[in-house]
């Protein structure tokens, strides 16, 4: 248990550092990268809170994911590398009062309210894939039927947004 | 106790973190950053209250891959809008884009 404190600790740590990092750097690159190495400690972590598909999957996600986000910053930015140092920032004492306050109205409902006891044991992986996969199938099966067709909805959507429109593509040929 | 507290003072600092970048930033990628380290936040408590508290209780594993399946459709569609911006006006910066208001 000492070392699952430990470790939880650590790579909690390692999260909060990394995403930090993400809005204090200037160049574009370094953000995606640090999202990427706080969400997979993210992911570690819950590794250490024998969560081994979740980590794992968790992983998995992120590194796609934020390996997309780099691609795209590259594609959209002016200055992907962060070389002109130029700020991206705006309304910053606000944004700082309200993340702080959002953070420890957080931290007070974490530490004030009563959980109860803790559970000391919990089931191998492979009795949580099995419970999960049940759950998935029984008694969530419209939540997750749903969330396929969410997804389903979102790229068809994602996809018409971004195809160029004719108007929009005729205006790139006369300028060229 | 203490691992329960750890991961959701880390979830509670996540969430914090992410709000900042989402108000402060003015890029529509960096928003969607602190977007993305809130739900990072929201995942963490969600693990730790299912391995803590309910081990052998599942529902709290199926709304970790419902949330998962939001930060993926955020990206998607947030980019989908960003490209259409792009072409539109050559720009993704937010501070540019006051005509969106209502």
């Amino acid at each position: 248990m000492i070392l699952q404190t430990v470790f939880i600790g650590l790579f909690g740590i390692a999260a909060i550092w990394f995403a930090v990092v993400v809005f204090r750097t200037h160049s574009m690159v370094r953000s995606a990268l640090a999202l990427l190495f706080s969400q997979a400690a993210l992911g570690a972590m819950f590794l250490a809170m024998q969560a081994e598909f979740l980590g794992v999957l968790q992983i998995m996600m992120m590194a796609t994911e934020m390996s997309i986000m780099a691609i795209f910053m590259v594609m959209f930015m002016m200055d992907p590398g962060g070389l002109g140092g130029m700020d991206m920032t705006h309304q910053k004492r606000g944004s700082q009062a309200a993340g702080v306050i959002g953070a420890f109205a957080a931290l007070g409902v974490a530490f004030l309210a009563g959980w109860g006891s803790p559970a000391a044991t919990v089931p191998g992986p492979q009795e949580q894939l099995r419970g999960l996969g049940l759950d998935l199938m029984e008694r969530s099966m419209l939540i997750f039927e749903t969330a396929g067709v969410t997804i389903l909805a979102a790229m068809i959507a994602a996809t018409a947004v971004a195809l160029a429109t004719r108007s929009a593509t005729k205006q790139e040929g006369n300028d060229e | 106790m203490m691992p329960l507290y750890i991961a959701l003072a880390v979830g509670a600092i996540m969430f914090g973190v992410g709000l900042y970048g989402a108000l402060s930033q003015t890029n529509l990628v960096m928003i969607m950053m602190g977007v993305e380290v809130m739900l990072g936040g929201a995942l963490v408590n969600l693990v730790a209250f299912w391995r803590f508290l309910h081990p052998t209780a599942y529902p709290g594993q199926t709304f970790f891959l419902i949330i998962m399946t939001v930060m993926a459709l955020d990206m998607a569609v947030g980019f989908g809008v960003g490209t259409a911006r792009f072409r539109a006006r050559g720009s993704v910066e937010m501070e540019e884009a006051r005509e969106l208001k209502g």
